[in-house]
């Protein structure tokens, strides 16, 4: 009984503690976030963090715990511990609590947010995004913006640049093939789209067509925070760490200078 | 020896003879290669300019080559002689040169397939050295050529997986214990188990020469279209993976139908050893999903060879996509299933305490091992339809409660026990705390939400390290340090064991819950080259990593050690009551003398017989 009693209190005090630290710094799980999806995500994984405190401190106590206060004090070869080889009371709970807090996992956050990013990226959803086409080939990512006629976004040093006005829905229609040969079907390999801060990436497959959905909330550019940046996530051969973009999250009206400059550059 | 050889008796026999196995099988494997290897390239498939060595010749060529090893290391005069009905003798090696030879001992088996494991594990070892060095610098500095880097990542990762992970805990400790836990002085199909110990090596060999045939960039999981293009590198990882997968079925196809067939009388289901338990559920998982993988290799040998477009961009990448991981998710729990067996076979021992709880154990193995089967595309939510996520997001979070019941038996069997703290339950105690930090991070993967986010990135690398280094590779340092009186009669020196508990903990601890953060912090995998602002962060992995592979070559050294020159000790050290401990230490050439007979649970430690006693001569033991 005195054994149940101390682990208590001590299962207590560290999920305290446990949960205070969740608050102080769980905001930081996701380093840096500029998109809505972003949010969506650390908020789905605050919520676990929350729950997930408490069983980790458990289990762990358990593991230090009983060693501690069970361990062989003498030396005699014939000691034999006390104790059941069942107790339904601690078996039912366990495997009750379990179950439960699985179930919840699935529906919350799991479900939910899943619902949430369906929802975002429903066809009625996307009725005034900003159309982005994005074209990986080995090693390289191509940006055009058919909305505005914009063939192949560069930015002054003839690089490919993404550039994205902030608090506007995105969409990335996310193809794999090599604009310069396009003949050569069999020619590219998976990529995977990924924007650190934006919290989302989606794979670009050859012979597919994928879409991902990004609204940005924040005016913030690679050289601001290197997290903001385009990086290709899926091994696809030698150049894989070389195959990122700059990207640039700007205002409403600096994204409209820029579509201008980059129309009269002919891009 | 146990098994009656075919012609046995009326036949006059010859004796023979041979050169040492090895360096006759490593020579007929050379002549196998070059031989077949020539043929195809140069009469029956002659590409443009005549080379030496094609895509179709290597194949063939290490086809021939991996039966000329097999052969030559014995299987010429045990398996395929004998099967036309000639019988050759030749003087059985003696001494330790029995280990480097043919031979249908299952002890003698089991300790070729660790030492394989651990020769597989050191190299492989020494290549994620490598790349942490590479990775000390955010920009080319010690590989000249990034597809180097990505190379070695996938000969670290395959290694590891296909010849350590599913390896070590299965054909190693498996074979020298399963047939002596069930007391059996056999197992049941001793021949193919002594020819299927050398395709080990065999495909480990393979995958360290792949470099040889160029550049292969897809790490283990050899992604389509990717292997279609890259250089023929990748057809030594198909043909290595193949030999160390043919290897392991036919492990579990052996150790199987033992625990079906040879167990001792009075051994019933009820009584079985949870480690019988573990090796019976991952058999079964790899008698399942092995040969699925097999084909799907097959397959994709024979798209880059004839050529075929199965898996191009007019084929369907992601088929292979789903055909590796319908196999590489059950491939985990065929890493970690025995290490909990393990945990819930030394835990009540060192308690001195009936194992808890023993049938949720049980139920909570088999149905690790069924839903391991439901889980597989959550590796593969970054390019699957939303339609599609949840089901897998589902079944993922709940294969956590059965996995949970393993813990809930140590710790209900720890509960007010007089608990021992030894070397192997200290490496059981961290093996269970490491494995809980996998599984807890593998709740945040198993969201989409947040997966779209951690997929691909070091948050990836550090979970599954955390399952597979912290559950696997901790458990099979307590169980060799728990089993090493069994195998010499010697034990190891305590402060050393715990000093290298404590080593390889600080080493991997350090290391891998740093990659999370540097996972959420943007770094991605496959990649030797990263923004600057990462490198900090990667100097500090770097240095615990080098501190854990210097951590795991102490470990190694202490246990070969104590193995040759460590304390004697008594037979039964533990005063465990499982039916390995009950021979003599080291067990004889048969194990048990004679059939034993068990009456009662190999876990009970509530009975009267308190100290009891150890025959010593092997005999008829009863509980």
């Amino acid at each position: 009984m005195a054994d149940l009693l101390i682990f208590g209190v001590l299962w207590v005090v560290f999920s305290v503690l446990g949960e205070l630290g969740v608050s102080a710094w769980g905001h930081n799980f996701y380093y840096y976030t500029a998109s809505t999806q972003a949010l969506d995500g650390l908020s789905a994984s605050v919520f676990l963090f929350r729950f997930l405190t408490p069983i980790f401190v458990f289990v762990v106590l358990m593991l230090i715990f009983i060693p501690l206060r069970a361990r062989r004090r003498s030396r005699d070869s014939v000691v034999r511990g006390k104790g059941a080889r069942f107790n339904a009371t601690y078996v039912t709970i366990w495997v009750t609590l379990s179950l439960a807090v699985n179930l919840l996992f699935f529906v919350h956050p799991t479900t939910s947010a899943a619902e949430q990013m369906f929802k975002e990226m429903s066809p009625q959803a996307e009725q005034h995004d900003l159309v982005v086409d994005v074209v990986a080939r080995q090693w390289q990512w191509f940006f055009s913006y058919p909305q505005y006629g914009i063939q192949n976004a560069l930015n002054a040093n003839g690089n490919n640049v993404l550039y994205l006005p902030v608090n506007r829905p995105v969409e990335f229609v996310l193809r794999s093939y090599d604009p310069n040969h396009p003949y050569a079907v069999g020619l590219d390999v998976i990529h995977s789209f990924w924007i650190p801060a934006f919290g989302e990436k989606m794979d670009v497959i050859p012979g597919e067509t994928r879409y991902m959905v990004a609204t940005p909330t924040k005016i913030a550019s690679t050289e601001t925070n290197p997290e903001v940046r385009v990086q290709c996530a899926e091994v696809c051969g030698p150049g894989h760490p070389y195959m990122y973009a700059t990207v640039h999250i700007v205002s409403d009206a600096a994204f409209k200078q820029w579509v201008k400059q980059q129309l009269k550059a002919g891009n | 020896m146990s098994v009656a050889r075919i012609g046995d008796a009326p036949l006059p026999l010859r004796k023979k003879q041979i050169m040492p196995p090895v360096i006759r099988g490593l020579l007929w494997a050379g002549i196998g290669f070059l031989v077949v290897n020539c043929l195809v390239a140069y009469l029956l498939d002659p590409q443009y300019g005549d080379p030496f060595i094609t895509q179709p010749s290597v194949v063939f060529g290490w086809i021939a080559a991996t039966a000329g090893w097999l052969l030559g290391i014995g299987g010429l005069e045990n398996v395929l002689l004998p099967s036309f009905g000639i019988t050759v003798t030749y003087p059985e090696a003696t001494g330790w040169r029995r280990y480097f030879a043919y031979s249908t001992n299952h002890k003698v088996i089991g300790i070729q397939y660790l030492v394989s494991s651990t020769g597989g594990f050191f190299i492989a070892g020494l290549a994620a050295m490598l790349m942490r060095i590479q990775l000390m610098g955010d920009h080319m500095w010690f590989f000249p050529y990034a597809g180097q880097y990505i190379e070695t990542v996938g000969i670290h990762g395959t290694i590891m997986m296909f010849s350590v992970g599913t390896v070590a805990l299965v054909g190693g400790l498996g074979n020298y214990l399963i047939p002596m836990m069930i007391g059996s002085n056999s197992s049941a199909f001793p021949r193919m188990s002594a020819l299927s110990v050398w395709l080990v090596p065999a495909g480990i060999m393979t995958v360290i020469l792949s470099p040889l045939l160029g550049e292969w960039t897809t790490g283990w999981r050899g992604y389509e279209p990717l292997a279609q293009n890259d250089p023929n590198g990748i057809l030594f990882y198909y043909l290595g993976v193949l030999a160390l997968t043919l290897s392991s079925l036919m492990v579990s196809l052996n150790l199987t139908t033992t625990i079906l067939f040879k167990r001792a009388k009075g051994l019933t289901w009820n009584r079985l050893p949870m480690y019988a338990w573990g090796i019976l559920a991952v058999s079964l998982l790899n008698i399942i999903w092995l040969p699925e993988i097999e084909i799907t290799f097959i397959l994709a040998v024979l798209d880059r060879v004839v050529p075929l477009p199965f898996f191009t961009a007019v084929g369907s990448p992601i088929t292979y996509l789903e055909l590796f991981w319908l196999f590489g998710h059950p491939e985990v729990y065929i890493i970690v299933v025995p290490a909990f067996a393990i945990w819930m076979e030394i835990m009540p021992v060192m308690a001195r305490k009936p194992l808890f709880a023993r049938e949720w154990g049980i139920i909570g193995l088999i149905f690790v091992m069924m839903l391991s089967g439901f889980v597989w595309a959550h590796h593969m939510f970054t390019n699957m339809r939303l339609t599609e996520m949840l089901p897998f997001s589902f079944f993922t979070e709940m294969i956590s409660i059965p996995t949970g019941f393993a813990y809930m038996v140590v710790i209900g069997t720890l509960w007010r026990s007089r608990f021992r703290m030894t070397v192997p339950s200290l490496f059981v105690l961290m093996s269970m705390f490491n494995f809980l930090i996998g599984g807890m991070t593998g709740v945040f993967l198993a969201d989409p939400v947040i997966n779209l986010q951690l997929h691909d990135t070091f948050f990836v690398v550090a979970h599954f390290h955390f399952t597979i280094i912290g559950g696997m590779v901790f458990t099979w340092l307590a169980a060799m340090y728990y089993w090493l009186p069994k195998f010499s009669g010697r034990m190891y020196n305590s402060k050393m064991g715990v000093l290298g508990a404590i080593w390889v903990f600080i080493g991997f601890d350090g290391a891998f819950s740093l990659m999370f953060i540097q996972g959420l912090r943007g770094m991605n995998r496959w990649v030797p080259v990263y923004p600057p602002y990462l490198q900090g962060i990667n100097i500090v992995i770097s240095i615990f990593a080098f501190i854990l592979g210097l951590g795991f070559l102490f470990n190694l050294i202490h246990i070969a050690w104590a193995m040759k020159s460590g304390k004697k000790v008594q037979e039964n050290p533990w005063q465990s009551k499982t039916l390995e401990w009950q021979t003599t230490s080291p067990p004889a050439e048969e194990s048990f003398a004679a059939a034993p007979v068990v009456t009662g649970s190999f876990y009970d430690y509530e009975d009267d017989d308190e100290s009891f006693s150890i025959p010593t001569t092997p005999g008829p033991v009863s509980m």
